[in-house]
């Protein structure tokens, strides 16, 4: 579980990178944007191949059953507010695990750690404090929510394909993450369908 | 177009000393060069005992716009090069990301004086007053530094230029992007010679890139690359002309007790030098330097570990861009010490014989002329002494990535961000 937090978190880290080597001045550096694509590949596995449950994204209170999950369940505590380790890598720790809509990205994000125990396995030496890191997740995963809209809907396990760019509703999201099979790549453009939606980050440049 | 601040446009982007180490060249991120030379010392001020004073500066490149691509083109100096001395100039090459350039520099310290048509501002003689003819003679003139391009070498990359580096037959040098290196003659411009192209037919295949290249110091046929995979390919000229074959290969198999997302990116090589004897080449990843002997291609034969410490922060590290850096490293003149840049202005160096390391700082206070640099030492926890520095509150915004070491004395040039320090080892010469 704890890799998947991480995974996710440098899949949106290396996505804002990625966006923001486009305006740097001298151009696009070949380099570092392999180095990014490289480390998106290898979160990107490690978050399909983590075999634990989904990362709901609305918060909904009553995750759905998944195959191969214990017959207990989600670990106890979910819905509740997480432990406050869980939280201080991620903005509003305050914030209940059902919110009104906010930004379409921030959503996923903020709706993930409602899983205790994870905090417990974060990097201790990598939470920024609470107040800085609303901030800097701000800019992440405003960032994440331009790249969605510039690759399409190719995000496949991360958000549902909707044409609205990603907003969620939170009864609709019950299967979720297993509408789309890992790999699978939803799109609505004929031309990406056959691209890895990974690799088409050094394409587009 | 965007231009630098005035304090960006100071940052030093490379640092090289000339065969003899008589002068030192910087580069910095405004596109200029400035030239030191070292003083003579003299028995009469013994103060100045061979230090180094500004020689000259000038401007080398400017920013430019390639209106086909719209993007910008940096006017940073990626890499200096001196060439062999072959007459009074001197010569050096300069390269930001696209275009080398050669620079000769003169010194002139006399002038002509008594022209028959002209006075001394220059201007026309009244041709009535000239009574008799005369003989202009030299006279000593304070001395003049006189800088001037000699050669552009441009549009031989498509991709940005990351090194250059002269032959020892003197007559050619290469110039390597991220996908390709090019031989060029240092007498034509209009033309280089493809020695290298690792561009996959479909970019999307792209899995690794050219991050730095050097000739061999003595076999004109002999250059390496290094890989952002960690790998150094060895290449001669002589087998074929396009050497996209190597020689040989020279890669670590990586250890598995030790990936992580990061793995490949703190396993590409950010430098490569080859020792003074060309027996031995230096190469810099994230976090080690490695000696590797060319006779053994499946290992290094030295490993030095720089800042391990940064091993469980590679996260934070990637967040803050800074494991991108990339640092150079450096030998000694006779290859028994090697020396590279970390941050908080430290910089490392490793005795070779000895087995002993060494952490030093360059800032202002431990710099005072005639200071003798203390060593410091970082703890990761567990027991610390007075001076540690514990690695979270190391600065990460000051690095030293370029570092040159003088050809054959104990001086050394370090670029603190925009700042050059040069130590000189006058007590002895062996590390303590």
């Amino acid at each position: 579980m704890e890799f998947k937090l991480e995974a996710h978190r440098i899949v949106s880290i290396s996505l804002g990178k990625i966006y923001n080597s486009r305006g740097q001045r001298g151009g696009i550096k070949l380099h570092k944007n392999l180095l990014v694509s490289l480390v998106l590949r290898s979160a990107r596995q490690v978050y399909l191949s983590d075999p634990c449950p989904g990362l709901y994204l609305a918060g909904s209170p009553v995750p759905p059953p998944q195959p191969g999950e214990p017959a207990a369940g989600p670990p106890a505590g979910w819905g509740e507010p997480p432990p406050p380790a869980a939280r201080a890598a991620w903005p509003e720790p305050e914030t209940p695990p059902e919110r009104p809509a906010g930004p379409d990205a921030r959503r996923a994000v903020d709706a993930e750690p409602a899983a205790p125990g994870a905090g417990d396995t974060l990097q201790g030496g990598e939470e920024p404090a609470g107040g800085a890191a609303a901030e800097e997740e701000e800019m992440e995963t405003g960032n994440v929510a331009n790249l969605i809209s510039i690759f399409g809907s190719s995000f496949s396990g991360l958000l549902r394909k909707s044409p609205a760019g990603g907003r969620e509703e939170a009864e609709a999201e019950e299967s979720g993450p297993e509408a789309a099979e890992p790999g699978q790549i939803c799109c609505d453009q004929p031309v990406l369908r056959d691209i890895n939606p990974w690799s088409t980050a050094i394409v587009a440049f | 177009m965007v231009s630098l601040s005035l304090w960006e446009a100071d940052i030093i982007s490379t640092v090289e000393f000339n065969h003899t180490g008589e002068l030192l060249a910087t580069g910095d991120k405004g596109g200029r060069v400035v030239i030191f030379q070292r003083e003579p010392e003299s028995k009469n001020a013994p103060h100045s005992q061979g230090e180094y004073d500004v020689y000259s500066t000038f401007q080398s490149h400017e920013p430019e716009f390639d209106y086909l691509k719209s993007l910008e083109i940096e006017e940073k100096i990626n890499k200096i090069k001196w060439l062999p001395q072959q007459n009074a100039a001197h010569s050096l090459l300069s390269t930001n990301d696209k275009t080398i350039k050669l620079w000769k520099i003169t010194e002139r310290d006399k002038r002509p004086e008594g022209y028959n048509l002209k006075d001394e501002e220059g201007k026309l003689k009244d041709l009535s007053t000239v009574t008799s003819l005369q003989v202009p003679v030299l006279k000593p003139m304070d001395l003049m530094v006189e800088v001037s391009p000699r050669r552009v070498f441009a549009n031989g990359h498509t991709y940005h230029i990351n090194s250059i580096s002269v032959n020892s037959d003197c007559e050619t040098y290469m110039s390597a992007d991220d996908l390709r290196i090019n031989l060029w003659h240092l007498a034509i411009t209009d033309r280089s010679f493809n020695i290298v192209d690792i561009k996959p037919a479909n970019m999307e295949d792209l899995t690794e890139v050219i991050t730095a290249s050097e000739f061999h110091p003595h076999h004109c046929n002999l250059f390496v690359y290094s890989s952002s995979k960690g790998s150094l390919r060895l290449c001669d000229m002589r087998a074929a002309a396009l050497c996209d074959k190597h020689s040989k290969l020279f890669e670590e198999p990586e250890d598995p007790s030790n990936r992580s997302f990061f793995s490949e990116i703190i396993s590409s090589v950010s430098d490569v030098k080859f020792s003074h004897s060309g027996r031995y080449m230096l190469t810099r990843d994230y976090l080690t330097v490695k000696v590797w002997d060319l006779n053994m291609e499946a290992r290094p034969i030295e490993t030095y570990q720089v800042h391990d410490y940064l091993r469980s922060k590679l996260c934070s590290l990637y967040e803050n861009d800074c494991i991108f850096d990339k640092f150079e490293c450096a030998w000694n003149g006779s290859d028994s010490v090697i020396m590279t840049g970390a941050y908080n202005n430290f910089f490392r160096m490793f005795d070779r014989n000895t087995k002993r390391d060494v952490t030093l700082e360059a800032s202002r206070e431990s710099s005072k002329p005639r200071a003798v640099l203390k060593p410091r030492r970082v703890c990761v926890g567990g027991k610390r002494r007075r001076d540690d520095i514990s690695v979270d509150s190391l600065d990460f915004t000051k690095k030293i990535l370029h570092t040159a070491w003088h050809p054959a004395e104990n001086i050394i040039a370090i670029a603190a961000t925009n700042n050059l320090y040069i130590f000189q080892d006058k007590v002895n010469s062996e590390m303590h």
